[in-house]
């Protein structure tokens, strides 16, 4: 069940009138089957896995200890891997359950939370259950702490009108992202990616831009649908997206995209490989080789590999998904390593950052950096990436021609020019909405039906039907 | 609440006018130098292309001024589809009493392979509301139809021209003349066209094409009309493929069987593998559009195809 569907709307409708009008204390249980219910829909047999997944962690967690969270980790680990990469070794191909790897990190986050006695062991298995499969957040996320959660869905929640409209406000919104944003750079995306080829270099920087705000259209679109239907249900989920194309460099970028998955790896592998045996070990002999580093940064190093690595294998393990990895361990280590130098050089050459010029300097450069990873990330294969950024350096001209012909890419001429004044349009009122956010987080409250009635309008008329896929449901 | 009723209200009352504005009157905006409603406006004519891009961007209008004494014009859309080119072969007869000497439709054999689809909003620009329905119902019999189509059909299609219409009518009306390109468009050079990809290897028949491509040579004899079918030369790559070749050879059968005139690309005197003369494998460059203009109105004219 897509979330962008009538089925659905139905399905959030008929919940609702149900977790209002059933006594209060029962309305977790309502939560649970409808989740169940959302998870079967799509393909019954996808239930099995995740219920292998709830009962064995619940059960091994009860009582954690080492045997048991390496049981918890053989368990949910294997099943991911059996599913989500097996198509890399020619195996008859199995069909990837729903949300699998997002489901699989709030287990191994539980079980790892439970482990290090952050939280005390759930000792209601339908609660459980209910905080992995909660139904908004199954198929990409918030990857949800179980700290975070397991109040807000287990306790009693009143009907509240402010909850029901700025829930459905926060839909219309992501709805918006999604069907008019996300939705209308997805053919010209998809058409130059498809053929890098033959476009030339203006066309595949376009191309490349394009692909950055569509896909943080898609994805922020698809939260601001999840914790709108969240918040009517009055349940928050954790933001995964604060504005993060407005970060002036790359740590900060990181802070700001994809925020729960970043925590997730953060707090359940990169804080536990820094103080690690083994790292201990090797920053130790890269210490050897640069006796004038930090022992702090030092430590970082091999850690930030690391989590990058599977940063990018968690998206898969093509090879540009590794690259892709490795590409940003390259720029975080470059930044890690390059820190305490840049803070003596500014401090050196009165460099101001609270200075516009340069906050837009930084904001820029930033953007260009997470947009020449977005390259690798889009691309079908590593060599057809590299032939991209080739083409760009060596091809791009701006000229009439030059931009007549990375047109063609919007279709034919007919259609180009309208959907040109269309997507700036937007791109552009998509930029002042997030810059007027970004300097005061409760602007637009005020006037919001106005809002609210325009995106309406602008979804039926300019949105593309027919779409029903998240970009991140892949992963 | 009141509020939030009063919203949607004033939302669904804006989209449904403009949704009734797009479906009902697109057809009675004025466009200048292009599709139906400009070429019903010429008058009668010697000569009217109906066809896809490739006529638009393979014929020089200025030189078919030249041999036609601007009684010519070319209505094209982007990959205009012969299901589509037989509603707009009867909006044109419905919408006007035009005598047109010689109709061109393109002689496209890939075309046959394509999925019924809309191909270009400005299809249904140009269509009046009973043009739009009748397309409706080919799309719905011959191709792949559900909701979000339908949707897609009758609301969004066609809205970004509506509204962005005073915007981007003075840039056609220069880069348009009756119907055709007149920028002297580049090639892309020979590198580009010789590692183009494209893929035609999956090609099937698609049968709603062929009855659609029946159905205006019925149409055209119904009202005594005079027409052939012209197909534009490719870059030889793709011309050669042997997919390509096979529904060439397929539509060529149909046209004997049918008795119909057509022109084939290699009637024409023209050097298909002359990478100056194209823009990609289907599209010339303003060379290459005014050397096959040339040769094909010398073609034309020694035929006798160039006159009622």
């Amino acid at each position: 069940m897509s979330l962008i569907s009538v089925s659905f709307f139905i399905f959030i409708c008929i919940l609702l009138i149900i977790y209002y009008k059933v006594k209060p204390g029962n309305q977790w249980k309502v939560l649970l089957i409808g989740s169940l219910v959302f998870y079967a829909w799509v393909r019954p047999v996808y239930i099995v896995f995740i219920l292998i997944s709830i009962i064995s962690t619940f059960y091994l967690m009860r009582n954690p200890v080492r045997s048991h969270w390496i049981l918890t980790l053989i368990i949910n680990l294997g099943i991911l891997i059996v599913f989500r990469y097996s198509i890399y070794f020619d195996v008859h191909s199995l069909i990837v359950p729903l949300g699998i790897s997002f489901y699989t990190f709030m287990t191994l986050g539980y079980a790892h939370d439970c482990m290090g006695k952050k939280i005390e062991p759930e000792t209601n298995i339908f609660h459980y259950a209910l905080f992995i499969s909660y139904f908004p957040q199954i198929t990409q996320g918030p990857i949800g702490t179980y700290k975070d959660m397991k109040d807000q869905l287990i306790s009693p929640h009143e009907c509240n009108i402010i909850n029901i409209k700025e829930g459905g406000y926060r839909c219309i919104k992501g709805l918006f992202k999604k069907l008019v944003i996300a939705g209308r750079l997805t053919y010209y995306v998809d058409t130059v990616f498809s053929s890098p080829n033959n476009y030339n270099g203006l066309t595949l920087i376009i191309a490349v831009f394009f692909y950055a705000i569509e896909l943080y259209a898609d994805f922020s679109g698809y939260m601001d649908i999840v914790c709108g239907i969240s918040r009517m249900l009055g349940i928050t989920l954790t933001e995964n997206f604060k504005r993060p194309y407005f970060s002036r460099n790359i740590q900060e970028y990181w802070r700001r995209w994809h925020i729960s998955l970043n925590e997730w790896f953060k707090e359940h592998l990169m804080l536990p490989a820094v103080t690690s045996g083994w790292n201990r070990k090797l920053s130790k002999m890269l210490g050897k080789l640069f006796p004038k580093a930090k022992k702090g940064t030092l430590r970082t190093v091999f850690p930030l590999i690391l989590v990058w690595i599977i940063t990018g294998i968690w998206h898969g393990a093509e090879d540009v998904y590794i690259g892709w990895g490795v590409y940003f361990a390259i720029i975080m280590l470059f930044s890690v390593c390059t820190m305490n130098y840049m803070k003596k050089l500014r401090t050196k050459i009165h460099w101001n950052d609270d200075n516009i010029f340069i906050r837009i300097f930084q904001t820029l450069r930033t953007f260009i950096i997470v947009l020449f990873g977005e390259v690798m990330f889009r691309a079908h294969s590593l060599s057809d990436a590299f032939s991209i950024y080739k083409k760009i350096f060596t091809t791009t001209r701006i000229s009439v021609s030059e931009i007549t012909s990375s047109l063609t890419a919007f279709g034919n001429g007919n259609q180009a020019l309208a959907s040109v004044i269309i997507l700036t349009v937007l791109i552009l009122g998509l930029f002042i909405v997030e810059l007027l956010k970004e300097k005061d987080e409760n602007s637009f409250m005020s006037h919001r039906y106005i809002y609210a009635a325009g995106m309406l309008i602008v979804m039926t008329l300019f949105g593309v039907a027919g779409q029903s896929n998240f970009m991140y449901q892949a992963f | 609440m009141k509020k939030t009723v009063l919203t949607l209200l004033s939302a669904a009352v804006i989209i449904l006018t403009a949704v009734i504005l797009k479906n009902v009157y697109s057809c009675e905006i004025p466009i200048g130098n292009r599709g139906i409603r400009a070429a019903i406006k010429e008058g009668d004519l010697d000569i009217l292309f109906i066809g896809s891009s490739t006529f638009r961007s393979n014929l020089d209008i200025h030189e078919l001024d030249k041999a036609y004494n601007g009684r010519d014009f070319i209505i094209s859309y982007g990959g205009n589809q012969y299901t589509a080119t037989s509603v707009q072969y009867d909006e044109i007869r419905k919408r006007s009493s035009n005598d047109y000497g010689l109709m061109v439709f393109e002689l496209d054999p890939l075309m046959l392979t394509e999925e019924v689809k809309l191909s270009d909003s400005r299809v249904i620009w140009d269509l009046s509301f009973a043009g739009k329905k009748a397309l409706w119902n080919k799309l719905k019999t011959g191709g792949i139809t559900n909701k979000s189509i339908m949707f897609e059909y009758f609301v969004t299609s066609g809205m970004d021209d509506l509204i962005t219409y005073p915007l981007t009518e003075p840039f056609y009306s220069t880069r348009y003349y009756k119907g055709a390109k007149t920028d002297d468009t580049p090639s892309s050079g020979k590198e580009f066209l010789e590692n183009e990809e494209f893929d035609i290897s999956e090609s099937v028949l698609i049968k709603a094409q062929e009855e659609s491509v029946i159905e205006i040579i019925e149409k055209c004899r119904r009202d005594s009309q005079d027409f052939v079918f012209l197909e534009c030369p490719h870059y030889y790559r793709l011309s050669e493929d042997p997919v390509y070749k096979e529904y060439h050879r397929y539509f060529t059968d149909l046209m004997v069987k049918y008795n119909v005139d057509y022109i084939l690309a290699g009637d024409i005197d023209f050097d298909d593998h002359n990478p100056d003369y194209y823009e990609d494998m289907s599209h010339m460059s303003g060379l290459g559009r005014k050397t096959y203009t040339e040769e094909l109105i010398k073609y034309l004219l020694k035929t006798g195809k160039e006159t009622k």
